[in-house]
């Protein structure tokens, strides 16, 4: 495909952006993780990192696969994705209608969980192959680069901006966005939203049952020095505010950003008159049968009554138990947080 | 039946010969043009299109009191003639746009009066070219639109500024082209000039463009974002925010002496921002008109200026073109 019809394509994922309430704007992509995809892409092709005959890796649970498979499409690149069990049926279907080669790890490792396992699969696949190119989303400095035209969209049509809300997985959209945007409004709050178990911002290592969010390994594209909140929140208190959201917004979003929803509703309430945008990264439609169905919450002991209103404040990531809390990070590195042994200091 | 008429050869010559034939035009005269002069750029950088090209782009800060005007003598056959003889790239200029009329065999002498210095990022070049095609337009008796002028000044001078352009516009000053037209004036700006180096000058051509990093190129193109709001909404505080971030992305290329000192400065005053000459030794400060406190935020300026160094300073209106009598 050429360049204008690919920009064309790119350009029609760009965010709707929604007023909602109390000052606050939804930034809705239906496939944020195109953005990336595309632009590291497009930076090793012009690197000569790619080539016609180069297979494309990549590990990815979800909406990175998704992306990346749709950008080699449009430039014919082989792929091929490592993901594990949250890839379902349908989302392996449209990756194999793309041309992806699709391979699911049979369980998660020893220690690292199913990101190690991936990635020893992905490190496998790279030694076989000699002309392969890694997107690498963790730590590679194209991820949170690639959101400059998000950046350029809010700035033009919001103005001023007081804060941002966003999941962190790899760190790549919310410490992208938050570093461009900073050059215009330097005060601007930027808000992590993670979940129990995830070693981003200090937590020991655990399974989890919210995906698309956290991370059994430390990013490099995540900058800790940029976050001035983080929170921690459940799969059911996601997954209950996905529904929320839905109902009473009518945006059908992904369970991560029923995540964001609840922390930035509450952060709008906490500090009126500010403009916040909280970062949507996906549409529902790959969650029909999880999220939006009753049944498979209940199976999953997923399912919660009512929305806790307000987060629990700690002054220390491993006090954050149970159920959503939130601390103040101040834009610490992670070190000043959290020492090399593990062991967390007092603010 | 129907008569079908056929014209015969002759007939058909005669005709087109007959259309050929040039307009009676007025015979030249002597012709006047004006243009005025920047200072420095409001944003300056390189963006990406979308064909995945990348353009080097700026939006110029006008200074509509420092000013060049070019009187056209035209002459029959010969050759142009500028005065001051220094002046080649007006000279150029005005053989382009002859050309362009088809007007080779005109020459002529054209004479260039302007009070802007040269080499500090005032643009002077570039408004002694503009003034120079107007006159050449004038003297000829037509109109050359904006993008025309914009085309034969960049032709002429490889770079040029986009002062030919009424409205703003981002401007791709080494192609003549415009990226963006935003169809309507930037917000007015209160401006406090400054010369950071009042002994340096910098020669556009002899210094290579900036290679700028695809980080940068993603900075500036969230700049234009916030271009393209500042403009529409008329917000000041807005562009004051992009010009100070534009020029602190290009004090990696062309620093200035003083840049932090007076960025610092604008800061602790309440200015709405600073802006650079990417080409040129020139800063400035930004400040809204109808600020309440503009009068007292001018004079710490000035003060804080006084602690670095630096006596003198330019106090004008990015609409006015009168020479501001300083406040």
């Amino acid at each position: 495909m050429n360049n204008e019809c690919c920009s064309a394509l790119l350009e029609s994922y760009q965010a709707r952006l929604i007023p909602l309430n109390d000052g606050l704007t939804a930034a809705a992509f239906p496939l944020m993780k195109i953005f990336p995809a595309s632009f590291c892409v497009k930076q090793a092709r012009e690197e000569g990192l790619v080539n016609n005959d180069s297979l494309v890796v990549e590990t990815s649970s979800g909406t990175m696969a998704l992306g990346l498979a749709i950008v080699c499409r449009w430039h014919a690149h082989k792929l091929t994705i490592v993901t594990d069990y949250a890839c379902d049926d349908r989302l392996r279907r449209r990756l194999e209608y793309l041309g992806a080669r699709v391979e699911i790890v049979p369980g998660p490792a020893a220690t690292g969980g199913y990101q190690r396992a991936r990635l020893d699969r992905l490190n496998a696949i790279r030694n076989e192959n000699e002309n392969h190119w890694w997107l690498n989303q963790y730590d590679n400095p194209g991820n949170p680069g690639a959101y400059g035209s998000f950046a350029a969209h809010l700035v033009e049509t919001l103005g001023q901006i007081d804060c941002v809300v966003g999941t962190v997985g790899s760190g790549g959209s919310l410490c992208g966005t938050g570093s461009y945007l900073r050059m215009l409004y330097p005060d601007l709050k930027l808000i992590a939203v993670d979940t129990f178990g995830s070693v981003l911002f200090g937590h020991p290592d655990q399974p989890r049952k919210l995906r698309g969010l956290g991370n059994s390994i430390h990013p490099r594209n995540l900058d800790h020095t940029v976050i001035d909140e983080v929170h921690w929140v459940t799969a059911a208190e996601a997954y209950a505010a996905t529904r929320e959201l839905y109902a009473k917004t009518t945006l059908f979003c992904g369970g991560t950003s029923g995540a964001c929803w609840l922390v930035a509703r509450h952060w709008a309430a906490r500090y009126p008159h500010r403009r916040v945008v909280a970062i949507f990264p996906d549409d529902g439609y790959r969650y029909l049968d999880s999220v939006y169905d009753d049944q498979y919450l209940l199976d999953n002991q997923l399912w919660i009554p009512e929305l806790p209103t307000e987060p629990r404040e700690v002054s220390d990531p491993r006090e954050a138990e149970g159920n959503w809390s939130f601390m103040h990070w101040d834009r610490r590195a992670y070190d000043q947080v959290v020492n090399a042994k593990g062991m967390v200091h007092t603010a | 039946m129907q008569t079908v008429t056929k014209f015969s050869a002759t007939t058909r010559t005669e005709f087109w010969t007959a259309l050929a034939e040039p307009e009676p035009q007025p015979a030249p005269r002597i012709g006047v043009g004006e243009s005025t002069a920047h200072h420095g750029e409001l944003f300056q950088g390189q963006i990406e299109d979308q064909e995945n090209r990348k353009r080097r782009c700026l939006v110029t800060l006008p200074c509509p009191c420092l000013r060049s005007k070019a009187v056209f003598h035209p002459q029959r056959g010969g050759q142009i003639q500028v005065h001051p003889g220094h002046k080649q790239k007006a000279r150029r200029v005005v053989e382009l746009a002859l050309a362009t009329l088809q007007k080779q065999d005109l020459g002529g002498v054209l004479v260039i009066e302007s009070n802007i210095a040269e080499g500090k990022g005032y643009g002077s070049s570039t408004a002694d070219c503009v003034a120079a095609v107007h006159a050449v337009a004038d003297a000829l008796g037509v109109f050359v639109r904006e993008q025309r002028v914009a085309q034969l000044v960049v032709e002429a001078e490889v770079a040029s500024d986009n002062i030919m352009f009424r409205s703003a516009v981002l401007f791709a000053q080494r192609e003549g082209v415009v990226l963006e037209n935003y169809a309507t004036p930037l917000p007015p700006l209160e401006v406090l000039g400054v010369d950071c180096d009042a002994d340096g000058f910098v020669d556009t051509l002899r210094y290579a463009p900036a290679a700028y990093s695809w980080r940068e190129i993603q900075q500036f193109q969230t700049l234009v974002g916030g271009l393209r709001r500042a403009i529409r909404t008329n917000d000041a505080q807005l562009l004051g925010c992009v010009a100070t971030a534009s020029a602190e992305i290009n004090e990696r290329y062309l620093p200035k002496r003083f840049f932090r000192e007076l960025k610092q400065l604008a800061n602790a005053v309440g200015a709405l921002g600073v802006s650079a000459a990417h080409s040129g030794t020139l800063m400035s400060f930004l400040l809204h008109p109808r600020d309440p406190q503009l009068r007292h935020k001018i004079h710490c300026l000035r003060e804080g200026l006084c602690r670095i160094g630096i006596s003198e300073c330019f106090h004008f209106q990015s609409w006015n073109t009168q020479m501001e009598v300083d406040l």
